[in-house]
């Protein structure tokens, strides 16, 4: 507390509003000697004393005096000197007047010179024992202002470290943010990444999808297809005289123009030789060449046939290798519509 | 009653007697102080037997810490009061649980002053009673109530804020407006006549 926050809880102090630590604040305040607390805290004291003079009065209880009287004890020795002017203050809790006002000069009321007389012969003793008195009050006073600096430093050094600390806490707390922000940027950058990626990737895709219509269905899946067309037809090729046991089944569709041709028992072939199947109206027409495998069965896809409305023959003969545009070997397969 | 019996006006010559043992004195004393002492603990406690035992308890102090009253710090009469609001205070604070003493307006707490002659008054009493009672008065009740919640009840202010539900800087505010109208209003008082 400073000097205008302690002066400004002297009326405070005075009606006994104060807390505990503040009223010890300014009752060290006081100890020091400042006078314009003192004089303040005087006027405010006198107003707190005269308060109960405004409460509607009332009697103690009749046999109280008597009970009193009775009660007390021998006075002290010490009293016998009359009152101490000047004497030193009472420090009691609760009696918060009697430490109010500064070790000033006291006033000097008439009775005191009789009451001086008859302390003379102790003046002696009573000086050295005022003297000694004063010390111990001072020194109490001394230490107890000591230790409310020392609590005055102390709390003040915690103060500074907890400012420390915050200011701290505060950077800490600027740096995560700056990090979040850092880390919510490149977030933000690898899903643009992302997006483009699932872009280019659908663009793949769709090239992907685009070729894959471009070359067509594998053969399995083209013969499969074939089977299922409803507008699809099967021609059965029986072997001539150069392959007895051979035969082929020829299925085509002449709405897509495709065929499949299934042939079995077909000899072996040399000398780079192929097979090749004729589409025969007014002459025959080349569907493709193909070979046989270790099984003696052959197989071939026909991608695009021609226009079959005129067809009255299907035949398999034996080519040169790469075939022929008319037929030059033997037929081995023969096939009528 | 004479002006000679007014414990406004309680001269220190009759402690200086107590102190040194004159009976007489002591009893005037009593006689001159305990209407006064005993309203103001019969106001902090609410309670006769409490305060007729906080009384003879104050008393009996008296007659044994008598020289310990320093007449430079106060006069006889501050002396008196603030010892017996302490003692009552202390008594007040011992109660478990801690209640408030009295009703603010029951008869007995004597909030509000009678501004009309005692039959045993003095003179300089009934100025003193009518100068108070006017200053208090002349208060905001709330600054009124604020100053009797801690001198009366003995609450500090943080205490007062929570018995009113007022903010602690309200209830300080309060106080210090109200002890400063009351200091600048009953100035004259210890000016002229020094209560205190």
């Amino acid at each position: 507390m400073n000097h205008d926050e302690l002066e400004e809880s002297v009326p405070l102090y005075a009606v006994g509003a104060l807390e505990r630590t503040e009223r010890q604040a300014l009752e060290a305040h006081l100890l020091s000697g400042c006078p314009s607390c003192h004089a303040s805290l005087k006027e405010y004291q006198s107003v707190a004393a005269i308060l109960p003079f405004g409460l509607m009065q009332n009697s103690a209880p009749r046999p109280l005096k008597a009970k009193i009287m009775a009660a007390r004890g021998p006075l002290p020795a010490a009293q016998d000197a009359g009152l101490k002017q000047g004497a030193r203050p009472s420090l009691e809790p609760g009696e918060w007047m009697n430490h109010l006002f500064p070790p000033e000069a006291p006033t000097r009321p008439v009775w005191l010179l009789p009451a001086l007389g008859i302390a003379a012969f102790l003046l002696a003793g009573g000086a050295l024992y005022l003297a000694w008195t004063y010390y111990g009050q001072l020194t109490q006073d001394t230490t107890k202002f000591e230790q409310l600096q020392t609590a005055l430093h102390q709390n003040t050094v915690k103060i500074t470290a907890l400012q420390r600390e915050i200011k701290e806490r505060n950077q800490t707390l600027t740096q995560v943010r700056e990090e979040l922000n850092r880390r919510t940027n490149d977030m933000a950058d690898l899903k643009d990444v992302l997006i483009q990626r699932e872009a280019e990737l659908d663009d793949l895709r769709a090239q992907v999808e685009t070729m894959a219509q471009r070359r067509g269905r594998p053969p399995q899946e083209e013969f499969v297809a074939l089977l299922r067309a409803p507008g699809a037809k099967v021609v059965s090729l029986t072997g001539l005289e150069m392959a007895k046991e051979a035969g082929a089944v020829l299925v085509y569709d002449a709405n897509v123009r495709k065929g499949w041709l299934y042939a079995y028992n077909m000899p072996s072939l040399s000398g780079g030789k192929v097979y090749q199947l004729w589409i025969v109206d007014d002459r025959p027409i080349s569907a493709g060449i193909f070979t046989v495998d270790s099984g003696r069965k052959g197989r071939l896809l026909i991608r695009n046939l021609p226009d079959m409305s005129r067809t009255r023959q299907f035949a398999v003969s034996v080519e040169p290798a790469g075939g022929r545009p008319q037929p030059t070997g033997a037929i081995y397969l023969l096939g009528q519509l | 009653m004479s002006s000679r019996h007014a414990p406004s006006i309680i001269d220190p010559q009759l402690l200086a007697r107590v102190a040194k043992g004159d009976h007489q004195a002591f009893a005037q004393l009593y006689d001159q102080s305990s209407p006064l002492l005993y309203t103001l603990a019969l106001r902090i406690l609410g309670n006769r037997e409490e305060a007729a035992d906080v009384l003879q308890e104050v008393y009996l102090e008296i007659w044994r810490k008598i020289a310990r009253y320093d007449v430079g710090r106060g006069t006889p009469v501050a002396w008196l009061v603030t010892l017996t609001r302490s003692r009552a205070i202390d008594r007040l604070r011992s109660r478990v649980p801690r209640t408030p003493a009295a009703p603010l307006d029951s008869p007995s707490a004597g909030r509000i002053p009678d501004l009309g002659p005692g039959p045993f008054e003095s003179r300089a009493d009934q100025e003193l009673r009518d100068a108070v009672g006017k200053a208090l008065s002349n208060l905001p009740p709330a600054q009124q109530q604020a100053i009797e919640m801690a001198y009366y009840d003995g609450m500090s202010h943080s205490e007062i804020a929570a018995r009113l539900n007022q903010p602690l800087g309200t209830v300080k505010t309060r106080i210090k407006l109200g002890m400063s109208k009351l200091r600048d209003a009953l100035r004259p008082c210890w000016e002229n006549g020094d209560p205190s």
